[in-house]
């Protein structure tokens, strides 16, 4: 039974440590003890436990724009954050996790604001029929979390942009992302703003519990602990070299001649590599393949790669690179 | 719900069998019953060292992601790698779907035994 409630409110938007702060909160967490956890992060796509990053999401493009990828210990798909989104997480023993409590939380802050909301299936909150809340969880073994957006104000043109994967072929295992109908609470109340609803989840919280809320502050934090879980989270390992393989395809057509590759990654790695050409005069297909086998599976090392491998068109694959 | 009494059985509900000092773990129909639908099973790789009470993985199901916790410490032999392709396997055969197997052992977590295990759950409901 949950007899003590605490509030904690970061204060940066940078997500490796928003997520790292999350982790820490979570280990911390004691019996009888439920923690919620509000914070933002600028300009990032978050993606799921289990998904591919390039499948996901348009890497390239976001890490052009200064935006970044972060990977969460939950499961399900991509969202995008900017400052017009507030992120909520109920941290709690696994024992004392109730998750129409935690609902009705999140329901009682919007409703507030005399906006409607729904729960629909085991995910999101809706109003209206369009989504403005994306949930999911994670357990331990020990202790749960259980978090989501809150969309306020976010930049839907760029959500798109991000999230919207690109047009070469990849091929994987793992959790694919769901489209939805989305909406900005901002749309449906003026009055919602990041601030607001802050004090309104805090509000909420403590009327559901029915109990007073203690505010953590920064002291609760062991600092070289989330800065060993930052580094973690910004790993490129962490984010991209995931054990589970895919492959990823791309063709195209030059005035020299059509060519096609296919590259088979592991751990973020190319293992193997297989580049098919109708150029008639063009034999360079195996010295190609022998470049791109042990590059990591990013731009930067694939154009590397080419570089060195003085095939000659080096700028139309280049060009291809793009869509990695 | 199914309990079989030639297991062992870990708080975190992992089973485990040891059998000539190579246990295999997996998670129990309890386990799997409160998943809900397994949609992606995340297995370590052979030659992985693995710690009692730690995480070696982790179960993505339309409820959670959930860490599979190691009941011994040791070395990663064999992963059942059909769970790359038929995750639902977890659901349909918990005893038989089984997850790793691990050799080397120089430690394990304590243990229950079938009709403790049952009673356990029976507590967490």
């Amino acid at each position: 039974m949950i007899e003590k409630i605490a509030l904690y409110e970061s204060a940066g938007y940078d997500p490796y440590r928003n997520l790292a702060i999350e982790q820490h909160l979570l280990e911390q967490v004691k019996p009888g003890e439920c923690i919620l956890y509000l914070w933002q992060n600028q300009n990032t796509v978050v993606i799921g436990r289990n998904q591919n990053a390039w499948k996901e999401c348009r890497t390239s493009l976001l890490e052009e724009e200064g935006g970044h990828l972060a990977r969460r210990l939950s499961g399900g798909g991509a969202v995008f954050h900017d400052l017009g989104n507030l992120n909520f997480t109920f941290l709690v023993p696994q024992t004392d996790y109730d998750l129409d409590r935690q609902f009705s939380v999140i329901q009682e802050a919007v409703r507030s604001f005399d906006i409607p909301a729904e729960k629909s299936g085991r995910n999101d909150v809706l109003s209206a029929g369009r989504k403005f809340s994306g949930n999911a969880f994670y357990r331990n073994g020990t202790q749960a979390y259980h978090h989501g957006t809150l969309l306020v104000d976010v930049d839907m043109q760029k959500m798109g942009r991000y999230l919207n994967p690109s047009k070469a072929k990849l091929q994987s295992k793992g959790v694919d992302s769901v489209r939805s109908r989305v909406v900005n609470l901002r749309e449906l109340n003026p009055d919602v703003t990041i601030e607001s609803l802050k004090s309104a989840m805090a509000d909420a919280f403590s009327k559901v519990y029915g109990l007073p809320l203690e505010y953590l502050s920064e002291d609760a934090l062991d600092r070289d602990y989330v800065e060993s879980l930052y580094q973690q989270n910004s790993s490129w390992e962490w984010l991209y070299g995931q054990k589970i393989p895919f492959t990823f395809e791309w063709e195209e057509r030059f005035p020299w001649g059509g060519i096609q590759i296919a590259l088979q990654v592991e751990n973020g790695i190319v293992q193997q590599a297989k580049v098919y050409s109708d150029a008639m005069d063009w034999c360079l297909a195996p010295k190609l393949e022998t470049a791109l086998i042990g590059s990591r599976f990013s731009k930067e090392a694939l154009r590397e790669r080419i570089t060195s491998s003085e095939i000659g068109v080096e700028e139309d694959l280049y060009q291809m690179l793009e869509t990695v | 719900m199914l309990y079989p009494a030639d297991l062992k059985y870990s708080k975190t509900h992992e089973w485990v069998d040891v059998v000539s000092g190579v246990a295999t773990v997996g998670i129990s129909d309890f386990a799997q019953d409160a998943l809900g639908d397994v949609v992606f099973v995340n297995l370590p790789a052979v030659g992985d060292e693995v710690v009692a009470g730690e995480s070696f993985g982790d179960v993505e199901s339309v409820k959670a992601v959930s860490d599979l916790i190691c009941p011994v410490t040791g070395v990663v032999c064999a992963v059942n790698e059909e769970l790359d392709d038929a995750p639902e396997n977890l659901n349909k055969d918990p005893y038989g779907a089984w997850i790793i197997k691990v050799k080397d052992i120089t430690d394990e977590e304590e243990l229950l035994d079938a009709a403790a295990y049952e009673a356990f759950c029976a507590e967490e409901g």
